[in-house]
C-alpha cells in the first residue's frame, strides 16, 4: 500500500537556512494494516503525514502508493489521488459550517468525477451511528458526533487509506475510546489506517506503532495483536 | 467539479451567508440601478427634446434663410434685423433654384400689444405667406389660416395662437371678433393648434398670424422679411439647396467672399444634429458616472470576497485535502461572485426601472424601458463579478490546504 525510500523533507527558513524535518525514512506499509505514527510535537510526524497524505512532496526519496510512484505528481495529479485513495480525519474535524452533517459527508464525492450519491453519504452516516442527525447542522453537534461525520466524510470516495491526524486530540477520553473503536472496526473491514499521535494510549489500539523521533523513524514495532490478516481486496460497507 | 454543481453549491454557500451575500448584492444593485435609471432618464430626455424640436420646427424638409451675418443670434425680429433679405430674393429662390418645392414668407416682430375690446396682450406677430402653415406642420383648431386671397387682397386677417384665445377671449371662439394692433383693426379668422413649450420651456402658442402682404404694407410699412423658409422636393439633397441658395443670395447681394454674408442659410436638421449630440453628451456623462457606481460596486464585491476568502481558509484547506483542485476552488469563489453580481444586476435593474419611472412621473414625460440595456445591465453586473471576483478567487486557489488546516 504504502513504500517510503529514503524521504527527506527540508524546509527552508526566510533567510534561506535549510531545516530538515524528515532525514530520511524508509518504510513500507501493508494494505490492511492499522499503524501509527508517534512522535512528541517537532518529530516530523506532521511532515510525515502530509506526504503521506499527497498535499506535500518529499524533497527527495521516493514514495508510492499503491505501487505508483506520486513523489513528483503535480498539485493537480495530487488532488486527484487524493479525491480517489485517501481519506483524511484531522483533530479539529474540520467540517465546514453552515452546512449538514450529510451536505459535509458529500463533499468528496463533489470532487471525484462521479454523481454525488446521496444514498450512499446516508448509509455512511448510519454506520458511523449518526442516521437520525444528518439534516442537523454541523455547528449543533457534539465534538464526539462531529468526528463521526468528518470519518464518514473520509470514507465517501472509498478510499483504501485513511490518514488520521490526532483524531482524539479534541475528545475527552469516553468519547475518544468510542471513535478509536469505530475506526478499529473499519480497519477489520480491510481499510487501511495510518493514524499520527503523540498519545501512548491511542497508539496501543493499533497493530503496529512506529516511533519517530528528530526526523528519523526511532522504532517500528508490532503490538498485542494484529488486527485479521491484510487482505488486498477493499470492500468498505459492501 | 461541474458547472451546474458548482453553481448549486455557490447559491447554497450564497443563502447561508445571508448578510454578507446582501451586501455584495446591494454593492452591485447600486450600481446598476443607477445605470439603468440614468439610460432611462437620457433616453427619454432625448426622445423628449426630439419631439419638441419637431413640434417647433415642424418637419424635416426645409431650409430657412435669414438675414444677417453666422455670428447672429436668437429669432430675427423686425426690428433687429438688417434690411436686407427681401421680397426679391424670396421670388428669385422660387423662380432659380432647383429642388424647391415652395416658399414662404415671414415678417416677424416680437413683443407687441394688441388689444380685443377691454383686454390687452403682450405677443409676437407673424406676417406669412400663405403656405407658411402648410410647410410648418401647422393646422387650425377652428377657422381657417392665411389664404392666397388674404395674401392679394391685403386682407385685415389674424389667426391666433391659443395663448391668444384664452388671454384675449377667455377660451372661448374668436372667429368673428376683432384684435386691434397699432389701432388697426384684424379680424380673428381661425385658430392655431397649440404647439406646447419649446425646449427652452416658453409657449410656442403666443403668437398672431398676418398675410405678409398686410402686416408689410398696412402695419409695419417695411419691405424685408425676417425669414424665407424653403421647402425642399426632395430633404435628402438638403446640402445641394444649402449651396445653390447661399451662391444665389450672395450674387444677388453682391457678396464676394471672404466678404462677410449678410444672411445666413440652415437647415433644421443640422440644427437638430447639434441639439442631439449635447443631448448625447449629457447622456454619455451620466452613463458615465453610473458605469464607475456599478464599478465601486465591484470593489465592494471584491473586499467583501477577500474577507470571505480569509474567513474560509478552512473551508479552503478541507476541500482541497479531500480532491479540491486548484481549478475547482477558483471556480467556486468565481461563481459566487459572478452569480451574486448577476443577481444584483436583476435587483439593480428592478430598482432603476422604478427609479426611471419615478423620473418620469415627475418630469412628465413618458417613462422610456430600454430593454436591450436592462440585459446589457445584468450582463455587466455579472462581469463585474467576474472580474472583481478574479483576485479573492486566485488568492482562494492558492490557500495553501496544510496551513490552512493547522489546527
Amino acid at each position: 500500500m504504502i513504500e517510503l525510500e529514503h524521504v527527506v523533507k527540508t524546509y527552508q527558513r526566510d533567510d534561506g537556512t535549510p531545516v530538515p524535518a524528515l532525514r530520511d525514512i524508509t518504510c513500507r506499509i501493508g494494505a490492511g494494516e492499522f499503524v501509527t505514527i508517534r512522535g512528541s510535537s517537532g518529530s516530523g510526524k506532521s511532515s510525515l503525514l502530509n506526504i503521506l497524505g499527497c498535499l506535500d512532496t518529499p524533497t527527495s526519496g521516493v514514495y508510492r502508493l499503491g505501487g505508483e510512484d506520486v513523489s513528483r505528481y503535480t498539485d493537480q495529479e495530487r488532488s486527484a489521488v487524493r479525491a480517489k485513495r485517501i481519506g483524511f480525519v484531522f483533530q479539529a474535524f474540520n467540517l465546514l459550517p453552515r452546512t449538514t452533517a450529510v451536505e459535509n459527508v458529500e463533499v468528496p464525492a463533489l470532487y471525484s468525477g462521479g454523481d454525488v450519491d446521496r444514498g450512499r453519504a446516508l448509509a455512511l452516516l448510519e454506520r458511523v451511528g449518526l442516521a437520525a442527525r444528518s439534516g442537523h447542522f454541523v455547528t449543533e453537534m457534539s465534538g464526539g458526533e462531529q468526528q463521526r461525520v468528518a470519518i464518514a466524510r473520509a470514507l465517501m470516495n472509498s478510499p483504501p487509506l485513511l490518514l488520521a491526524d490526532e483524531p482524539t486530540g479534541n475528545l475527552d477520553s469516553a468519547v475518544g475510546d468510542s471513535i478509536m473503536e469505530l475506526l478499529t472496526d473499519l480497519n477489520r473491514e480491510g481499510l487501511t489506517i495510518v493514524l499520527v499521535t503523540h498519545d501512548e494510549r491511542v497508539a496501543s489500539y493499533a497493530a503496529r506503532e512506529l516511533l519517530i523521533r528528530d526526523g528519523v523513524l526511532a522504532s517500528d514495532r508490532l503490538q498485542a495483536a494484529r488486527p485479521a490478516a491484510a487482505t488486498e481486496v477493499h470492500r468498505v460497507l459492501g | 467539479m461541474s458547472w451546474a454543481r458548482t453553481f448549486g453549491l455557490a447559491l447554497r454557500t450564497l443563502r447561508r451567508n445571508p448578510l454578507r451575500s446582501l451586501f455584495m448584492l446591494l454593492g452591485v444593485a447600486v450600481g446598476i440601478a443607477s445605470l439603468v435609471a440614468m439610460a432611462s432618464v437620457g433616453e427619454a430626455t432625448r426622445q423628449e427634446t426630439l419631439r419638441q424640436f419637431k413640434r417647433m420646427v415642424g418637419t424635416f424638409d426645409r431650409v430657412s434663410v435669414q438675414p444677417g451675418s453666422a455670428r447672429s443670434r436668437g429669432m430675427p425680429s423686425l426690428t433687429s434685423v438688417e434690411p436686407t433679405l427681401t421680397f426679391a430674393d424670396a421670388d428669385a429662390i422660387e423662380a432659380e433654384i432647383p429642388n424647391v418645392r415652395r416658399v414662404a414668407r415671414e415678417q416677424s416682430a416680437f413683443d407687441i400689444d394688441v388689444q380685443a375690446r377691454d383686454r390687452t396682450a403682450t405677443t409676437s406677430i407673424w406676417g406669412v405667406s400663405a403656405e407658411w402653415m402648410e410647410i410648418r406642420g401647422d393646422d387650425v383648431t377652428v377657422g381657417r389660416g392665411i389664404s392666397e386671397e388674404d395674401i392679394e387682397t391685403l386682407a385685415r386677417v389674424t389667426v391666433i395662437g391659443e395663448d391668444l384665445q384664452r388671454d384675449l377671449f377667455a377660451g372661448e371662439n374668436p372667429v368673428g371678433q376683432l384684435i386691434r394692433i397699432a389701432e388697426v383693426p384684424f379680424t380673428v379668422v381661425g385658430v392655431l393648434v397649440p404647439r406646447g413649450a419649446g425646449p427652452g420651456g416658453a409657449s410656442l402658442d403666443n403668437l398672431l398670424l398676418l398675410p405678409v402682404s398686410t402686416a408689410s404694407k398696412r402695419l409695419f410699412n417695411r419691405d424685408y422679411l425676417t425669414t424665407i423658409t424653403v421647402q425642399l422636393e426632395d430633404p435628402e439633397q438638403y446640402e445641394a439647396a444649402v449651396a445653390a441658395i447661399t451662391g444665389l443670395l450672395r450674387e444677388r447681394h453682391g457678396i464676394v467672399p471672404p466678404v462677410e454674408d449678410n444672411f445666413r442659410v440652415s437647415n433644421p436638421r443640422a440644427a437638430m444634429e447639434q441639439v442631439q449630440e449635447v443631448d448625447s453628451t449629457l447622456s454619455s456623462v451620466l452613463v458615465g458616472i453610473a458605469v464607475i457606481a456599478t464599478l465601486i460596486g465591484g470593489v465592494v464585491i471584491m473586499s467583501l470576497m477577500l474577507i470571505a476568502v480569509s474567513e474560509r481558509r478552512r473551508e479552503i484547506g478541507v476541500r482541497r485535502a479531500v480532491g479540491a483542485t486548484r481549478g475547482d476552488v477558483l471556480r467556486q469563489f468565481l461563481v459566487e461572485a459572478a452569480l451574486i453580481s448577476a443577481l444584483g444586476g436583476v435587483v439593480g435593474v428592478v430598482l432603476g426601472v422604478a427609479g426611471a419611472a419615478v423620473a418620469a412621473f415627475q418630469q412628465q414625460l413618458p417613462p422610456v424601458f430600454l430593454w436591450g440595456a436592462m440585459a446589457g445591465a445584468v450582463l455587466l453586473a455579472a462581469a463585474v463579478g467576474l472580474v472583481f471576483g478574479l483576485q479573492p478567487a486566485w488568492r482562494a486557489a492558492n490557500v495553501d490546504p496544510i496551513q490552512a488546516l493547522r489546527s
